[in-house]
């Protein structure tokens, strides 16, 4: 628990215990003179949890009276203004389940999206590239004959959601809302009894301050706040100061990510989108190729830092070589080309995986090839695994990755953070129309149970494919992984058991 | 199933060992007015042990105080004693709303007296112009949340069903009190109601309340922005509340020195004609001693309820709760020498209905579960 002054712990601590919890911190009065500004929720972080939220409390008539802050270091003119050649497509790309689009029409931000700029897909192909043993996700044995599929996500990029979401906020007026483009948060402090005032010690006060080339000279601002909201990411400054430890580790894995563009198709049949997973277990990870609008696509490659390292290394014709090989060769292949060495053997990556690809039994699932890179959109970053102790703390609640960050290979990151936003505020709306404070453990309580079991389970399951199909080579977990894939693709009912979990219904 | 903690204590006083201390110099300092007046008269620290009189009528035992007292220190804590109260808090607030969707107080009252003309009409988002009382508000569980809801700008409508527009509550026990203030300087908005006296704490019992003069009664100074009390009992001298509740409480008063019916009657007097007296309590039936003295007290972590909170036998039932408020009724519309008959009853109205706790769920409102163990109820006072 964090240090809280002795005077607001007063209710709740019996007064040996309070001894122990207030000791070693003093602050003098005379140093915390100035009053703060009050707002009833202070949100740290402008990604697309943080605007989410924000976006949400405003589309509420309940909670659009709320005094709302966010606090951003980066520019949020610059991500308001963002624009894109329709032809490119950022590299920050993110798989929205049916049921995240359907909280983003709710809260009417869907509409402020780029609607050209996103992608829905009706089919999923997943396959074991040791064994080739397939799954493939889609709705058909729900759907009736003669209608069209439905969805299984969307693809958007980040940036289009973040700048929906800002116009979103935007369209909702400027009263009330006060939003910290270029600041950073400089310290969270309790705050003290106002003699003449309220009681605030046991209020978080953040002391927020421009970033950039005047900072020196402007005087931060002192704000308030009845519920701080940690959206800031997995070093989340908000959590640190409530003190709540998270548990977790690294993967030892990086993701790939670039924008990619395929050859051309045969018009889909039924205008159906896929996207295409397949295991690789002797890389280390799976390899993911999701549709982007023009025959574009946005490539997720899990591997290990040093196959990373060497595939970021390649020119573009090598890249564009390994990645097909990814989804076409066999394991030996494979771990083969990406040892290969660029300057010592006279045999280059696409002759190598033009030999080898006639000479390998092709299933019918693969996608078609990627002939193109976006220049400068290829990328990695490490791969974790945390969970925050709690997500609420006094006056306090951590949503998306400040609360939990998990393998993206079910790409269901973004679509947690934004559940989580749902959910409290969901839960604020519920404390203000029954007189509750916000702030309250009382109020939290209810969104921390919502969705704290939610989380650990999709990231427990993640986490749970990811350590199965690292396993190389054929050995019982290979088998009892083929086995569950093959038995869960003839049983209807499993399948869609597991598909309306991953979409979170 | 269990139950629930009071929130208040019964009324009327209790010997509290510094009683001693200032009885008697201050009768009447009370001032105790629904409207909203700027200035208001909130009793300092100071004065706040005035209120510690002696009180010759006693309907609370020392057990009921000394209990109480004793969970005051973790009144507040979301995860003590009083957790189950708290987590029941939300629905006393919608059962209020469903009471004021049925018949709304200021409404009728306009439509009687025609006195005021602002809130003539009503708009789909109706004034915040309800005045509270709550009695036995013990350490404020409810009476904080409700302040809550006040709006700091009067002419803003009303952000919850409940439209409160001020808030007073009253409890005897000083322990409690002082911690409610003290919890209610935690919220800035609340703290503010307290310093505009919108929202108000008294140490004091309803029988002081009645005895008390109204400030917004003809003739006095009144600074009631709506429905003022002087309604068509111009007889009324003393303040009267468009809702006044009454939660956990009618359970803990002492059967052996007042009775249930002079004080539901005593409660009815201080609603305004065409106002709710909304309460909650426990039916005294087997069921409810199971869930309420057998399991709900039992020790932890079977039990959600500190053990001697409840006395099973001085629980009370939906019908005899429904009885004494006709007869209070009746008594009130009492002249000198003539007696009231039914025509006392027209215009009232009568709501009752269950509230179930299953543990990790919460609490449900389940209509027709009444004799279960707890339940709400409310009285509408005919106009």
């Amino acid at each position: 628990m964090r240090p809280i002054s002795r005077a607001a712990l007063r209710p709740y601590v019996c007064a040996s215990c309070r001894n122990g919890i207030g000791a070693g911190r003093r602050r003098f009065a005379s140093a915390t003179a100035q009053k703060p500004d009050i707002y009833d929720v202070v949100c740290v972080g402008g990604g697309p949890a943080g605007l989410g939220l924000l976006a949400a409390l405003r589309a509420s008539p309940v909670t659009s009276k709320l005094r709302v802050a966010l606090v951003e270091t980066q520019d949020l003119d610059k991500a308001r203004t963002w624009n894109l050649d329709s032809s490119k497509f950022s590299n920050r790309v993110s798989s929205l389940t049916p049921s995240t689009v359907a909280f983003l029409q709710k809260i009417d931000a869907w509409k402020h999206l780029d609607i050209e700029r996103v992608q829905e897909y009706q089919e999923m192909q997943v396959w074991d590239g040791e064994t080739g043993s397939r799954i493939s996700f889609d709705w058909s044995s729900e759907t009736p004959a003669f209608e069209d599929l439905r969805t299984v996500a969307t693809m958007t990029e980040n940036s289009n959601l973040v700048r929906g979401l800002l116009g979103r906020i935007a369209a909702s007026g400027d009263e009330n809302v006060t939003l910290f483009s270029n600041h950073t948060v400089a310290s969270i402090d309790n705050g003290s009894d106002q003699p003449d005032g309220p009681d605030l010690s046991a209020w978080p006060i953040l002391s927020v301050k421009p970033t950039g080339a005047n900072a020196e000279t402007q005087a931060p601002s002192r704000i308030a706040a009845r519920l701080l909201v940690g959206a800031d990411g997995i070093n989340s400054p908000v959590r640190t100061f409530a003190d709540i430890p998270t548990q977790g580790w690294d993967y030892n894995r990086h993701g790939i990510v670039a924008t990619l563009s395929l050859a051309d198709l045969p018009t889909p049949f039924n205008n159906v989108h896929t996207a295409y997973q397949r295991f690789l277990p002797v890389l280390g990870g799976p390899i993911a190729l999701l549709p982007l609008p023009n025959n574009h696509a946005t490539l997720v490659w899990s591997t290990k830092p040093e196959h990373a390292a060497y595939l970021k290394s390649l020119p573009t014709p090598a890249f564009l070589a390994m990645v097909n090989a990814a989804f076409r060769l066999s394991m030996t292949d494979l771990s083969y080309m990406i040892g290969m060495s660029e300057s010592s053997s006279e045999i280059s990556h696409e002759d190598e995986l033009d030999w080898r690809v006639k000479h390998t039994e092709q299933p019918s699932h693969i996608p078609p090839k990627a002939i193109g890179v976006q220049e400068g959109t290829v990328a990695s970053f490490p791969l974790r695994f945390r969970h925050a102790a709690q997500y609420i703390s006094p006056r306090v609640a951590l949503v998306g990755d400040a609360a939990h960050v998990i393998h993206p290979l079910a790409g269901q990151g973004l679509n947690l953070g934004l559940a989580d936003v749902a959910s409290l505020s969901r839960t604020i709306e519920y404390a203000v129309s029954h007189g509750m404070d916000i702030g309250d453990l009382l109020t939290l309580e209810r969104y921390s149970s919502e969705r704290y079991l939610p989380n650990a389970k999709i990231g427990g399951a993640c986490d749970l494919l990811h350590k199965m199909y690292t396993v190389p080579g054929q050995g019982p977990i290979t088998w009892a992984r083929s086995l569950g894939l093959d038995v869960i693709d003839k049983l209807p009912f499993v399948k869609s058991f597991l598909m309306k979990n991953a979409e979170g219904y | 199933m269990p139950t629930i903690r009071p929130q208040s204590l019964p009324l009327r006083a209790l010997r509290a060992p510094s009683t001693s201390r200032s009885q008697s110099q201050f009768s009447r300092q009370i001032k105790l007015t629904p409207s909203v007046s700027p200035v208001a008269s909130i009793p300092s620290k100071a004065q706040s042990h005035q209120f510690l009189r002696n009180h010759t009528t006693s309907s609370v035992s020392q057990d009921e105080v000394s209990h109480f007292s004793s969970l005051a220190s973790s009144w507040w804590d979301p995860m003590g004693p009083s957790r189950i109260l708290h987590l029941m808090n939300p629905l006393r607030h919608e059962f209020i709303a469903s009471c004021l969707a049925e018949s709304s107080p200021s409404t009728d009252t306009q439509a009687s007296t025609s006195t005021s003309t602002a809130t003539a009409t009503a708009t789909a988002s109706p004034p915040a112009n309800l005045h509270y009382l709550d009695i036995g508000c013990g350490g404020g569980i409810f009476a904080e949340s409700l302040a809550r809801t006040i709006p700091l700008d009067p002419s803003n409508p009303a952000p919850t069903p409940t439209r409160a527009a001020s808030m007073t509550a009253i409890d005897p026990t000083t322990d409690l009190i002082q911690i409610a203030k003290k919890h209610a300087r935690l919220d800035p908005t609340v703290d503010s109601h307290l310093r505009s006296g919108k929202f108000r704490y008294l140490n004091t019992t309803l029988e002081d309340v009645l005895a008390s003069e109204s400030e917004s009664n003809p003739g006095s100074t009144s600074t009631s922005t709506s429905t003022s009390s002087s309604t068509s009992s111009s007889s009324v001298t003393h303040p009267q509340f468009d809702i006044v509740t009454l939660f956990e409480v009618i359970e803990h008063i002492d059967p052996k020195t007042t009775t249930y019916q002079s004080f539901l009657e005593k409660c009815l007097s201080a609603v305004k004609p065409g106002g709710w007296l909304i309460g909650s309590t426990i039916s005294r039936t087997f069921p409810s001693f199971l869930l309420n003295q057998v399991i709900a007290e039992a020790p932890w972590p079977i039990g959600v309820v500190p053990r001697g909170t409840h006395e099973w036998s001085k629980f009370v039932n939906p019908p005899e709760l429904h009885g004494w408020a006709q007869e209070g009724l009746m008594r009130l519309a009492d002249g000198g020498v003539t007696r009231a008959g039914s025509g006392a009853l027209d215009g009232m109205l009568w709501k009752c209905v269950g509230a179930v706790y299953v543990p990790g769920f919460g609490w449900k409102m389940v209509p027709g579960s009444e004799d279960w163990g707890n339940y709400f109820w409310a009285v509408r006072r005919g106009v």
